[in-house]
């Protein structure tokens, strides 16, 4: 958690160097007015993904869980997580504290990864827009080739990395952890 | 925006009325995960928006057109699949992006791997992921679909 802060302060820190050098002093004002923008602009969808994720957790027992996207649900655990990906609105601040409450109320991590990757390649809030900018062709030559692999993600993921989900259950927890300490 | 706000709005409410209505101070708990959770990933959002407006102001635009509007075939693949991951921002701000890149003469290959490449590999979204979920679920979701992006372009051109 603080070697992330640290890492993206770096990144950060080359890229204003970078910046400032190529195109002078003001791009920092610049920079930081388009962040803290795009913030402001998506708080109120940040709070709203953050008090859906909680309810969730609350709300949806271990066992409902387990049953539909667990270790026990298999294909259709995977196959229901990509619609939910396919469906679910917003930008990563919503989705990964979404995700994040599917695994620590006992997701499989394949259905977990399934719901991202269908989320990056299936969604359907973004269809509109894909097809308005780059055309109906680009849009569906895009869909029809990338089609099978948020479900191939997931199946991989869940042979392959099974009981690599309690050390990642194990991470997040530490994360909202953390919260309640500080 | 606004489409996606009030889906979310929706379903914020409902489940905190389903829970307030179970009657055992669920959505009380609810709502402490919620605050929790936004308090302690609060400064990491707060850097990775930072981050993304340096990106947005420090590469421009014009930059990545002009690097991915010559590129066709493997060579293009592979260079629409990096170019995607850097273009920064959401479908508003890469889409036209990557439109004006196509329209230049880019192949169907690497437009199909730049938009596959932004979806999968984008390096803002990592960002969040990392700062969200943790770098564990982050690498193993990274190894996962590294190839995808690659696939993507090679199977649009011979396909289509």
């Amino acid at each position: 958690m603080k070697k992330t802060v640290i890492g993206m302060a770096g990144v950060t820190i080359l890229l204003a160097a970078a910046g400032v050098v190529r195109q002078g002093k003001e791009i920092i004002i610049q920079a930081l007015m388009a962040g803290g923008g795009m913030l402001l602009e998506v708080l109120p969808l940040l709070m709203a993904a953050f008090v859906l994720a909680g309810m969730v957790q609350v709300l949806i027992s271990r066992d409902t869980i387990n049953q539909w996207l667990g270790k026990d649900a298999g294909i259709k655990g995977i196959m229901l997580a990509g619609i939910a990906g396919a469906l679910v609105p917003g930008g990563p601040y919503i989705f990964y504290p979404i995700a994040a409450s599917f695994l620590l109320a006992g997701a499989e991590i394949g259905t977990v990864v399934t719901f991202v990757v269908a989320k990056n390649l299936w969604s359907l809030s973004r269809l509109p827009m894909e097809i308005a900018l780059l055309g109906p062709r680009l849009t569906l030559v895009r869909f029809v080739v990338t089609l099978l692999f948020p479900l191939i993600a997931g199946i991989i993921a869940n042979i392959w990395f099974h009981g690599y989900t309690e050390k990642v259950r194990e991470q997040i927890r530490k994360i909202q952890k953390e919260g309640e300490e500080t | 925006m606004i489409i996606a706000f009030v889906i979310l709005i929706l379903l914020a409410a409902a489940t905190c009325l389903y829970a307030y209505r179970k009657g055992d101070g669920s959505h009380k708990k609810g709502f402490r995960i919620a605050w929790n959770t936004f308090i302690h990933i609060a400064p990491l959002l707060l850097m990775a928006f930072i981050l993304a407006g340096f990106m947005q102001v420090v590469i421009p635009p014009a930059f990545i057109k002009g690097w991915l509007g010559k590129q066709a075939g493997l060579q293009g693949i592979f260079i629409g699949s990096i170019g995607g991951a850097l273009i920064p921002g959401g479908p508003y701000i890469a889409f036209p992006i990557i439109a004006t890149v196509f329209e230049a003469g880019a192949g169907l290959g690497t437009a199909v791997a730049c938009i596959s490449g932004w979806a999968l590999w984008g390096v803002i979204t990592t960002m969040f992921e990392l700062a969200i979920i943790g770098h564990r679920f982050t690498v193993l979701r990274l190894g996962l679909v590294l190839m995808f992006p690659p696939c993507a372009g090679v199977m649009a051109n011979i396909l289509f």
